[in-house]
């Protein structure tokens, strides 16, 4: 078949999970990620949202950006790319980090699995080959795009382990939180980690993409006793949030695609500060974060608890309880109505005066109502970003 | 062990430049060359038009021009051959069939190139400012530029902007008809260059030669072997240390820092301060390492265009040479490059990585001696040159205008033996590209430019660095006084 004429209908790819995810998808509203369609909500974003939160919620990740370094220099490329130090980095663990060009601004995170001294793979929301391949100048590895050769999925929520061990991967309740390996569903060979952006237990699920349905079939098969539900973008958004997970292109703008300088943002200003080693040798942007550290951020990401029940999106942030006398001194990146802290949660960047926790400041929030605006000035205090972080989390062995 | 307060690396005309100048200064220098003679890439180089009276100052370098009057022949097919003779740098006809308008059109188009370089030239023999540098002298620097251009005054200014960014073949053909006047400038403009005369650019290059040579074109008034020698005498008398027949293989670095060599047979040298004659794509990727350079950086290194296309013909004749229709008291540089197409047409090639089978070439005649320059003769990444089929086709040119050719001994170096015999990546006459975006501040590249790097006590002095290359010698003189700066 001739793509190349059809193409204008069919503009975005569909991930092996497409059989399943348009059946589940009543809305048959898509958002577009790296050139795949993932539901954005297949019927309802508070429930899928409450099966992550209760249950455990399926989300497509297939789309996420995954490149495979190998050779021997493998770990010393690692090291030169990311901020932090991952010298000590065992076969099976995974680490988290970020990557900042020269000016010490953050281009992306990601997670690195280390499958050993020569083998890595590196999995992150944005494109990075060009980055990662003129990074790797001088190194003796190889780096590939292997995106399309992996299906991924995110399994996270208080039962995600339970429903593991029902489908006798063995021994899944003892992964620690942070590492992988590899394991049987049914018959299919998977590689399962224990991260996720959840902030709850839960776990990534690798597999080719010849066995993606499958999986996914499993996955939903005791669905008599535990609701196991699909989950789409708008609610993986919401538990992020509440996790106080940071995204480019969200919360901040990627190094490498901010058109205006003054967007870009270091790590100190995203408060990712602890991943930054900066007795490290050599990496990128070392000298120029050096320079940030001594400085200080100007300003910085900080999670907010609004007052109210209204959701501060976009909203504006200002020093004064007094709007006539107000200056502007923030902006909100992310907000929300968090069901299960039940309260209102942002996050934003405020200036320097005011990141220390506890701090008060004001949003002012445009909230919609029936084709009209209620404008609310609502007292926020700062807190830390981490709004949600339940034990589960880290407990080994994993809830079952 | 020896200590030392500075190592240079590589004996080209600029590091024994840079050498001559720390030494005076009394600093203890070393220079290590990876050949046997010092002089680097001087060895192919004819035309020298003067030494700039700062180097002649600053070293006490005192060469002689070999002649006050000097020709410049353009050969045609038709054997109409145009003679110009240069006296002290005023030019005037010897011979051309070219119309008296045309004559007069082409002198006053090369004093109006001579008006607008002059602005340039200010610029050429300081270092460059810095782009965001915060620096008041740097600032100060880029106002007093933006202020000479304005001084030329409104139609001036206006012309100098119009065609900066030009090519010389559009120029020309505004103003002039005769097709070998207008090879002979188009060849000054792109000789050494990766243009074409219609690319834009190449009017620049030509202020840019007029800037650095103080003649449009560059002539052979000075010996070059006679000025490598002075300066490697100067480097002598005052005590460098040089080791011939060595080569760098690694410069050492500590914590972003300098700490000294390490030679290809092991040897270390230790110094906290390192200049480098090598190119600066060779200095940073293969001498640094890459893995020690901010990715950003690297990117620019990368992207930093090397690739020569000059290649050098030596030929020995059994018989005296004679030029047709050419008397012998008016030799002096040859040049076939009879009109813009045909410039164009090997240019073309150029572009796709081949080399056209008619070449341009300018050389020079010693009784029964040929040196020519062959262009374009791309550097190849992947591939050979056909040596002996390249020579072919410029004997095959020759001989239209040699009656009697009896070869006795034949050279090419192209532009790949260059790199080998050099280190000089791509064999470039300039060691990158004299483009608008590689040029004054942005020479080699931002984050590299006045002659420092992002290593502390590292420096680059090679033609890749402001004002680029030819046999100035100001690149080793301004990067020596960085160094000095940095000492106190
Ligand atoms: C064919 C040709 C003809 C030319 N003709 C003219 C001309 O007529 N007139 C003119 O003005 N200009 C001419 N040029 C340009 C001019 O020769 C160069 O721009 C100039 O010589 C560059 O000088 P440099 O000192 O910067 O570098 P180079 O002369 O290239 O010197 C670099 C030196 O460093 C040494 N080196 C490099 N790496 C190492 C290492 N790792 N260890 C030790 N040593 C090392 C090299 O061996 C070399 O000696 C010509 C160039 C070419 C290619």
């Amino acid at each position: 078949m001739n793509t190349t004429k059809i193409s204008y209908k069919k503009p975005l790819l569909e991930t092996p999970f497409h059989e399943r995810t348009s059946e589940h998808c009543y809305s048959n509203d898509w958002y577009r990620w790296a050139g795949y369609k993932v539901a954005k909500e297949y019927s309802s974003t508070e429930l899928e949202y409450t099966s992550m939160r209760n249950t455990a919620g399926v989300i497509d990740i297939t789309p996420m950006h995954k490149y495979d370094i190998k050779g021997e220099d493998a770990k010393n490329f690692i090291n030169k790319l990311i901020t932090k130090d991952i010298s000590n980095i065992q076969s099976n663990q995974v680490a988290y980090g970020i990557w900042c060009n020269e000016d010490g601004m953050v281009i992306d995170d990601g997670t690195i699995f280390c499958f050993n001294e020569n083998h890595f793979r590196i999995f992150c929301a944005e494109r990075n080959l060009n980055w990662f391949s003129d990074t790797g100048t001088g190194f003796n590895v190889t780096i590939e795009d292997i995106s399309s050769s992996i299906a991924a999925l995110a399994f996270q929520g208080p039962l995600s382990c339970k429903i593991l061990n029902l489908l006798q991967v063995k021994n899944i309740e003892n992964l620690k939180p942070f590492h992988f390996d590899s394991y049987k569903i049914e018959h299919h060979n998977v590689i399962i980690s224990r991260t996720g952006f959840s902030g709850d237990l839960g776990y990534e699920i690798w597999c080719d993409p010849s066995q993606a349905i499958d999986v996914w079939d499993n996955l939903f098969k005791f669905n008599r006793d535990y609701k196991v539900l699909a989950a789409g973008m708008n609610a993986l958004d919401m538990v992020r949030i509440e996790a106080g997970f940071i995204q480019p292109n969200a919360d901040f703008m990627s190094a490498e695609q901010a058109l205006r300088p003054n967007r870009m943002r270091n790590p100190y200003e995203l408060g990712l500060g602890w991943l930054v080693n900066l007795d490290k040798e050599y990496f990128t942007g070392k000298q120029a974060l050096i320079r940030h550290k001594e400085k200080g951020p100007e300003k910085k990401l900080v999670g907010l608890d609004v007052e109210g029940d209204k959701p501060a999106v976009g909203s504006v942030l200002y020093d004064n309880s007094k709007k006539n006398i107000a200056k502007e001194i923030g902006i909100v990146t992310a907000a929300m109505w968090s069901p299960v802290l039940k309260s209102n949660i942002a996050i934003g960047f405020v200036n320097k005066e005011y990141y220390k926790l506890g701090s008060n400041v004001y949003a002012e929030i445009y909230h919609p109502e029936e084709l009209d605006y209620r404008k609310i000035w609502a007292e926020c205090k700062v807190v830390k970003k981490q709004f949600f972080n339940n034990p589960r989390r880290n407990a080994i062995p994993a809830f079952i | 062990m020896k200590n030392f307060d500075v190592i240079i690396i590589g004996a080209g005309h600029n590091g024994l430049a840079a050498a001559s100048y720390l030494s005076k200064k009394g600093k203890k220098v070393l220079v290590v060359e990876k050949n046997q003679n010092v002089g680097g890439l001087a060895e192919y180089s004819d035309s020298l038009n003067c030494v700039s009276p700062i180097i002649k100052k600053e070293l006490n370098i005192n060469v002689t021009n070999v002649d006050k009057t000097t020709h410049i022949v353009s050969l045609e097919d038709n054997q109409n051959h145009t003679v110009l003779e240069d006296n002290n740098g005023k030019l005037s006809f010897l011979k051309t069939n070219a119309e008296e308008e045309d004559q007069q059109k082409f002198l006053s188009i090369i004093n109006n190139y001579k008006l607008f370089s002059k602005t340039l030239g200010s610029f050429m023999f300081q270092q460059p400012p810095r782009v965001k540098s915060g620096k008041k002298s740097d600032l100060f620097q880029l106002i007093s530029m933006g202020w000479k251009i304005r001084k030329l005054g409104k139609k001036n200014m206006r012309e100098l902007l119009r065609i900066i960014g030009l090519n010389i073949a559009d120029d020309l053909e505004d103003n002039l008809s005769n097709n070998n006047l207008m090879g002979l400038l188009s060849h000054e403009a792109v000789l050494g260059t990766n243009l074409g005369p219609r690319s834009p650019g190449s009017i620049l290059t030509l202020l840019y030669k007029q800037a650095t040579n103080n003649n449009i074109f560059n002539l052979k008034k000075i010996e070059v072997a006679e000025y490598i020698k002075q300066l490697e005498d100067c480097c002598n008398k005052n005590m460098v240390e040089i080791i011939k027949s060595s080569e760098v293989k690694k410069i050492l670095t500590q914590n972003n820092s300098v700490t000294g060599v390490q030679l290809t047979n092991g040897e270390v040298f230790e110094s906290k301060y390192l200049m480098s004659n090598a190119d600066p794509k060779t200095t940073y990727l293969n001498l640094l390492g890459a893995e020690i350079l901010d990715t950003d950086f690297i990117r620019r290194v990368k992207n930093f265009r090397n690739k020569g296309n000059v290649a050098k013909l030596e030929l020995v004749l059994e018989n005296e040479i004679n030029i047709n229709n050419i008397d012998k008291n008016m030799y002096g540089k040859f040049i076939y490059a009879p009109n813009i197409k045909y410039i164009e047409h090997a240019f073309n090639a150029n572009k796709y990585n081949k080399y056209s089978d008619n070449p341009c070439l300018e050389f020079y005649v010693n009784q029964n001696t040929i040196s020519a320059n062959v262009y374009y003769v791309p550097y190849l990444l992947n591939s050979h040159h056909e040596e002996n089929k390249i020579i072919k086709r410029c004997v095959s040119i020759l001989s239209k205008f040699i009656p009697e050719m009896k070869i006795a001994k034949q050279e090419l170096t192209t532009p790949n033996k260059m790199e080998e015999k050099f280190n000089i990546g791509g064999g470039h006459w300039h060691h990158g590209d004299l483009e608008i975006d590689q040029l004054l501040m942005m020479r080699p590249f931002y984050g590299s430019s006045q002659y420092s790097t992002p290593i502390n006590g590292l420096y680059l002095c090679s033609a890749g660095t402001h004002p680029g290359g030819g046999l100035t010698g100001i690149n080793g003189l301004n990067a020596a006084k960085k160094v000095i700066e940095e000492l106190k």
